[in-house]
Parts: C-alpha cells; sequence; structure tokens
C-alpha cells in the first residue's frame, strides 16, 4: 500500500467525525465570562497618522474595537457589518455603499456616512503624510451624497472591493472623529470605534482591557464580557502561558512548530489553522545580470527542494507554493505552470547558460531569514550556482526593492479576498512593485483583463494563465504558502477564520 | 568628607557627556533612514526630504548631537513618533517594574550568596564549599533565558504554583506582584548569586588569616562572633563594587528576562523601541539607563569611604 493511501486509511474516521459535526445544529453561544489572548507583539496605537500600518497584535485589537463596511463570511465572500447592501458601476470604478441605521461611536457620536468620510479623508490629505496613504491610493475619493450612503470613486477598477475592505486595517476600521478630534495626541491610545468591545483601561506592554459594548448594534452579540489582551513576545513563555491557563488563546506560527505540534497532541488545546492564500515569494531583477537570462532563472527554481526545505526550516509544516494564490484562493488551476523539482535539469541549464553564475541575496537579518537563505544557498551550491548571503535590516528591504537595487530579493503576498490587488501591482509593467522589471505584453493584457471581468469562471482563466505564465519566465518564485495558526483552550468556541492572518476573537464565546 | 563627595561629582561629568555622545551616535548611525522609518516604505522621494528637513536630519551630525544635548539639559528627552508619548513619561510608566525587579534578584541573590560564602570560608577546602564552589560554577554557565523556560516549566506548567508570565503592580494587588514577579527574579539572582558568594568568599579567606583574627581566636571569642562581626565588614569592600556593578548586568538581565515573562518594564520598553525602529525612544531610554548606571557606581564610590575611613581621606 502507498503511504498515501495508508494516510487516507488513517484518517477516515476523521472525516467522517467532521461530516456529522457539520451537520449537527449549531453550538448554542453563551454569554459571559472573560479570556486572555497571548499577543506577540506591543501594540503602539491605533491612530493611523500616528502607527502609520497595524501589524498582527493590533489587528486583533481592532476587530474588537472597531468595526468595518464589510466582512468575510465563512465561505469569504463579502457581507454585511457597517454597510447593509452595495452596488457597482458597470466598469467596477465606482462603489455605493448604503450604511446601517441607528449605529453609534462608543462616545455617542453618531455614526453616518459624514463620520465615515471624514476618516477617509484624513488618511488621505497629502499634508497628513500618513503611512496609510500608499494603500488607498486606488481610490481617488469618497463621498457622503446622503446620511448613509457612501460612495468610493476609483482610479482603477475592482471588481471585489467589498471582499478586500474586510481587513481590520489603519485603513478600513472606523473611529469616531469626535474622538480624535478631541483628544489629539492621546487619541492614538484612547481609540473610539463602533465595535463589540470598548477599551476599559490600558498598560502599555502589559494588558489591554476590552469590556463588552452593551449597546452593540448587533443585538445579542458580543458573548464576552471582557477580553484581556496581553503581549506576551517569548515564544515559549506564551505556550506556556497557554499550558498553565494564563492565556486562553495565542498566536502562533510555523516558526514555532515544536509548539504547534505539541498542542496537536494535547487534549486540552485546539490547534486553529487557516490556510491562507498568498505565499512567501522571491523576485529576480530581470534587469541585471546574470538573472537577465531566463535559463538562469530557471535552473534557480528547478534546484529548490521545497519539501526538504519545509523539514528544514519548520519540521515540515511549511506548505509547499506551486503559484501565488495558494490553495486559500478561489483561483484553483488545473495547470500554473509550476516548473518541478529537477536538479539534472537545473545543472544542465547552467552548463548550456556557459558562464559562472554567482549573485547576491537579500535577507532579513533574522535567525529565519537567515536559515532561508542558507537553505536556498545549498540547493543552489549543487546546482552549480554561488549565492551571496546579504544580511539587511528589514526596513532596509523595501527602499532598496523600489528603487531596484538588488539582484535576488524576498518579498510576501499575503493573503486577501481577491488576487487582483497584489497581482497587479507586483506584475503589472510600469508599477513601483513590479520589482522583475519584466514587460510582456501578454502578461498586461491578462491582468488588465482580470480586473474589468466580473465572471468568476472568466477570471480563474486569466490567472492560471498568468501564473503559467510567470512560472515559465521564472521572473519571480514561490517558496511556501501562508498559513495561519492560533492555539486556544478547547473551552474556547466560536472562533472565525484567521482571514487575513487577523486573530479575531469579538465573535467567541466560552463553553 | 565634602570635599571627596565634590570630587567624584566632577569626575562624573565627563563620563555622563560620553555617555551622551556614545548613545546619540549609536541610534544615529543604525543603518535605514529614520525619514523612511516614519513615512513607510512606499514614501515618495519628495515627502522622505520634506520630513528631513523638518527633523533636521539633513543637518551636520555634530549640530544634531548638539541641538540634541541641548533638549536633554532642559529635560526635554523627546517623544516617541509612534506611540505619541515623551520618553519621560514611557520610562516613568515602566521604571518601577524593572526597579522592583532588580531589587529582587539582588536581594535574592545577597540572600544565596552572603550566607553560603561566609559557610564556604569558615571551612575552605571542605566538601559543602567545594560542592557550592561547582554548583556556583554551573550557575554562572547557565544562559538566564534557558534556566527561565526551566523555571517556567516546572514551577508554572507542572506544579502550577506560580503564573508564568504577566504583572500587576505593587500597589493594586501585593501580594499577587510578588507571586509573578518571584520567577523573574530568581532567574536573575541565580546568575547573580555565584558571583557574590566566590568574591566574599576568596575576601574571607583572607581576612580569616590575619593576625588580628588570630587574637580574635586566641582571646576565645566565639566562631560564629568572629566570623560575622569582625570578618565579615572588612571583607566586603569588594562584595559592594560587584553589587554595583551587578546593577549594570542585571539592567542587561532584564531585557531577556522581561521578555520571556512579559513584564513591562524598561527592558521590554527598549526592545520594543529596536524592533519598531522608535530611535527616540530607544536613544532615551539608553541615555537615561547608562545615566544610572553611572550614578549608582557614584554611590558605591561612597560606601566605600563609609566602609572604609582611609578612601575618604584619601590615603587608599
Amino acid at each position: 500500500m502507498t503511504k498515501i493511501a495508508a494516510a487516507a486509511r488513517l484518517h477516515a474516521p476523521i472525516f467522517l467525525v467532521a461530516a456529522f459535526a457539520f451537520a449537527a445544529p449549531a453550538q448554542a453561544q453563551k454569554s459571559g465570562g472573560s479570556i486572555t489572548v497571548g499577543q506577540e507583539l506591543d501594540i503602539t496605537g491605533f491612530d493611523p497618522l500616528k502607527v502609520g500600518v497595524y501589524d498582527t497584535s493590533t489587528f486583533t485589537a481592532a476587530a474588537a474595537i472597531f468595526d468595518t463596511l464589510t466582512t468575510l463570511n465563512d465561505k469569504g465572500e463579502a457581507a454585511p457589518k457597517l454597510a447593509v447592501s452595495w452596488t457597482h458601476s458597470d466598469d467596477y470604478k465606482s462603489w455605493i455603499f448604503k450604511l446601517r441605521e441607528g449605529v453609534k461611536f462608543h462616545d455617542g457620536t453618531p455614526f453616518n456616512a459624514q463620520a465615515f468620510k471624514e476618516n477617509f479623508d484624513r488618511q488621505k490629505d497629502p499634508a497628513n503624510k500618513c503611512r496609510c496613504a500608499f494603500y488607498i491610493t486606488n481610490v481617488k475619493e469618497v463621498l457622503a451624497p446622503d446620511e448613509y450612503t457612501v460612495v468610493y470613486n476609483l482610479t482603477d477598477p475592482s471588481v471585489n472591493l467589498p471582499a478586500t475592505n474586510t481587513i481590520q486595517s489603519q485603513n478600513n476600521v472606523v473611529h469616531s472623529p469626535t474622538a480624535w478630534k478631541t483628544k489629539g495626541d492621546d487619541y492614538n491610545r484612547n481609540p473610539v470605534g463602533t465595535g463589540p468591545y470598548i477599551l476599559k483601561s490600558w498598560t502599555a506592554g502589559d494588558r489591554m482591557v476590552l469590556e463588552k459594548n452593551p449597546n452593540y448594534w448587533d443585538k445579542g452579540r458580543p458573548y464576552l464580557d471582557r477580553i484581556i489582551l496581553k503581549p506576551l513576545p517569548d515564544a515559549q513563555s506564551r505556550f506556556a502561558s497557554l499550558q498553565s491557563g494564563e492565556a486562553d488563546i495565542i498566536w502562533d506560527d510555523e516558526n514555532d512548530a515544536d509548539n504547534i505540534m505539541k498542542a496537536q497532541k494535547d487534549s486540552k488545546l485546539t490547534v486553529h489553522t487557516y490556510k491562507g492564500s498568498g505565499a512567501q515569494v522571491y523576485a529576480f531583477n530581470t534587469k541585471v545580470a546574470p538573472f537577465d537570462d531566463v535559463r538562469v532563472r530557471q535552473a534557480l527554481v528547478m534546484a529548490i527542494d521545497r519539501p526538504k526545505m519545509s523539514q528544514a526550516i519548520s519540521n515540515g509544516l511549511s506548505r509547499p507554493a506551486s503559484n501565488p494564490y495558494g490553495d486559500g484562493s478561489w483561483v484553483k488551476c488545473k495547470d500554473d505552470g509550476a516548473l518541478p523539482f529537477d536538479l539534472e535539469k537545473a545543472k544542465a541549464l547552467l552548463k548550456d547558460y556557459g558562464k559562472p553564475v554567482e549573485f547576491k541575496m537579500l535577507v532579513t537579518a533574522t535567525p529565519r531569514g537567515r536559515m532561508i537563505g542558507q537553505v536556498l544557498q545549498q540547493f543552489w551550491k549543487r546546482a552549480g550556482a554561488n549565492m551571496e548571503i546579504e544580511q539587511v535590516d528589514q526596513a532596509t528591504i523595501p527602499p532598496r526593492a523600489f528603487t531596484r537595487q538588488f539582484q535576488l530579493v524576498p518579498w510576501r503576498i499575503v493573503d486577501l479576498a481577491d488576487p487582483d490587488p497584489q497581482m497587479y501591482a507586483n506584475f503589472r509593467s510600469g508599477s513601483p512593485l513590479a520589482l522583475a522589471n519584466f514587460v510582456d505584453p501578454e502578461l498586461d493584457r491578462l491582468l488588465d483583463h482580470s480586473r474589468v471581468t466580473a465572471d468568476t469562471a472568466a477570471r480563474i482563466e486569466d490567472y492560471c494563465a498568468i501564473s503559467r505564465l510567470i512560472n515559465k519566465e521564472a521572473i519571480w518564485f514561490w517558496t511556501f504558502q501562508n498559513t495561519y495558526y492560533a492555539l486556544s483552550s478547547t473551552k474556547l468556541k466560536g472562533f472565525p477564520k484567521i482571514y487575513n492572518g487577523v486573530i479575531d476573537v469579538s465573535t467567541t464565546w466560552l463553553e | 568628607m565634602l570635599n571627596f563627595v565634590v570630587r567624584r561629582l566632577l569626575a562624573i561629568l565627563p563620563v555622563l557627556l560620553a555617555v551622551s555622545l556614545l548613545t546619540f551616535l549609536i541610534a544615529s548611525l543604525l543603518p535605514g533612514d529614520l525619514a523612511y522609518v516614519i513615512l513607510g516604505d512606499q514614501a515618495t522621494p519628495e515627502n522622505v526630504a520634506a520630513l528631513r528637513r523638518d527633523m533636521g536630519l539633513d543637518q551636520p551630525l555634530w549640530w544634531r548631537y548638539l541641538s540634541w544635548l541641548g533638549h536633554v539639559l532642559q529635560g526635554d528627552l523627546g517623544r516617541s513618533f509612534r506611540t505619541g508619548q515623551t520618553v519621560l513619561q514611557a520610562v516613568a510608566e515602566r521604571i518601577p517594574v524593572s526597579l522592583q525587579l532588580m531589587l529582587m534578584a539582588e536581594f535574592i541573590g545577597l540572600l544565596i550568596g552572603v550566607p553560603v560564602a561566609i559557610a564556604c570560608a569558615a571551612r575552605a577546602g571542605g566538601a559543602f564549599d567545594r560542592f557550592m564552589t561547582g554548583s556556583a560554577f554551573a550557575m554562572l554557565s547557565m544562559p538566564s533565558f534557558l534556566m527561565a523556560i526551566l523555571l517556567i516549566y516546572l514551577f508554572a506548567v507542572e506544579l502550577h504554583w506560580l503564573p508564568a508570565t504577566g504583572y500587576v503592580p505593587f500597589t493594586e494587588e501585593p501580594l499577587a506582584n510578588l507571586r509573578f514577579l518571584v520567577l523573574p527574579a530568581l532567574t536573575l539572582a541565580l546568575a547573580e548569586w555565584p558571583g557574590i558568594m566566590r568574591v566574599l568568599r576568596s575576601d574571607m579567606i583572607a581576612t580569616l588569616q590575619e593576625d588580628y583574627i588570630a587574637l580574635a581566636k586566641a582571646k576565645g571569642l566565639k566562631p560564629s562572633r568572629i566570623l560575622f562581626v569582625h570578618a565579615l565588614k572588612p571583607s566586603s569592600l569588594t562584595l559592594v563594587t560587584v553589587t554595583g556593578i551587578n546593577i549594570g548586568r542585571l539592567l542587561g538581565g532584564t531585557l531577556i528576562v522581561e521578555t520571556i515573562f512579559a513584564l513591562p518594564g524598561i527592558g521590554r520598553l527598549l526592545v520594543g523601541a529596536i524592533y519598531t525602529r522608535d530611535l527616540v525612544i530607544l536613544q532615551g531610554v539608553v541615555l537615561l539607563v547608562a545615566c544610572g548606571f553611572v550614578i549608582v557606581n557614584f554611590i558605591v564610590d561612597m560606601l566605600y569611604a563609609v566602609l572604609d575611613p582611609r578612601i575618604r581621606h584619601g590615603h587608599a
């Protein structure tokens, strides 16, 4: 019997149990109680003008304190939140949202189109120099034609705006305009939203206490009386806090593979995994030697043994990627054109190229960055190429990438409900993020077509063709898909999918 | 005595000046442009240039140092561009945690180190002495992050006696506060006591060979009285120095221990500032910590004078 068949037999009872669980009626939610969330980082604040971009820990707090116009349902489609319905123009350059009526911010300020527009204008205003403005360059303006209507006018079409605007980010969560105007500098650490939880107290570096919003617009919610967010920066002691019961749910990632595997075996713990879209990716600068030759690029990609690499960096937890979309995306390709792992072919291609292949790769100066660099270095050495690792600070990578001062640079395609924003930015010629410096009329045509097409099947065709083209030219390559983790006590129920990598505990309850 | 204090104080000034210069240079010479850090990866060159002008980053380094020093002398250490807090606010919020941690660690370290040293010195070369010197060496070689994780697994995960992470202020719940701090303080103390023990032990062995100790023995004084009254004080001079210098080591230790035990102290503030490239906080905190260290050493010098009259009269 093959290994796969054996595994299937072994897992068959689990599939049956899973099917039964879906058939059973939904569990009854219980109100009351308090949970502690162990986070990775200290939250610095919530004012987009101050913090610029939210990190994973801030997302979790923002998901409880604030609301967004739309949210993602269990199928990954846009669903109503502060907006109840939406329509778009034929060219997808204009979106009209009808807002929920009677919603109030925690400070009593009414939520309406004007408040929403003020949030947007504040971020967009060049005088405010907000780092967050980069992420809304595609939005020309937001209008408030009447009290409960918001109009987005875009510079480029977006067929899936309601789904891509669901992440609880600096740009999408709605702040009370009264609060930031009256609190000034202090607003950053005293955020006011419309969300299910209200900030009660916050001790820097220690804990943030969120209390249930008794006037939340979604009657019956939230369930928990209190959520305590604690930064537990050390992975080992964070996991120990979960084991000893001081935390009910903790953030985690593949770097901490040992503890994730330990949790999988622990009957008192639940491992929440979300297989997101996107991938860890790398871009060749195709304008400089040796990467101006497709044979070299193909050879390096074919020399990468992803399963072995996964073993080396995360005990095999990392899921190999063959395209930029991943299993979490609705883009599924019969043929994504991925180059196979083939060391002999790689050697032959480099031999055919004739000249010695020597280059530098940028890696982040972290243990993780170094490890990935060293693994790739070994793979490529076996194929006959010499890679030199250039360790740089995380903050140095983007400026180097934007100014194209690199030969090979690591990048990331994050989980998002629609591939268009990132694919267009990363591959359309002329985009500042098209790091490979690669121009191909067919690639541009496919990217332009997919963003104005509403029919999902047609878009999948486009994106699969794009993947085949990129894989064949090997201008970028992908190593692993994005997998997001949270570990919790089994008592915690109602935890949603970790969309966009956001641990959202605002809908949970304790059994 | 007053003359001595003034002399020492004057000697501190150049040290503090050098500290401020080093702090400034370290923060300024870090790779990565502060303007890029604030404006983000996708800032336009014009925005970056404008911000550099606003912040004076286009000025020469010496000029930036002098203007920063000018602000510092007026008590203005700057404001974090991430949180909007001033350096002094951020430090004031967090210093009690680190001070308490360091004091508890030093206290536990002395509590273990001093009695063990006396016992070892009393029977130098005996079985107890050999055993304790050996274990001190083992403890000293153990990195604090490993010790911290071992203590967490033993006392929090297995025995459930103490919490693994967390903190409440002493003013709110004194007992809970102590429970939270025992493991972190113990982690630091277990690396501290060997140093204390070894220094005091060797000094005491030397003192116990002095003539006046022989005289005391000849007079028939009780051994305990000789050890604790006649030998301990003259032997503690090096111990005071070590304890003072240890404050610096402990400060370094808090970076790791506060991170592992999730204590909201100065160490965590510093680590956070490094990760978020909050150079204003980084620069300010390093300066304050370095000044604190200089002041502790000044106090140690003063204690010398109290312990040994020869020093304050300048005969030493």
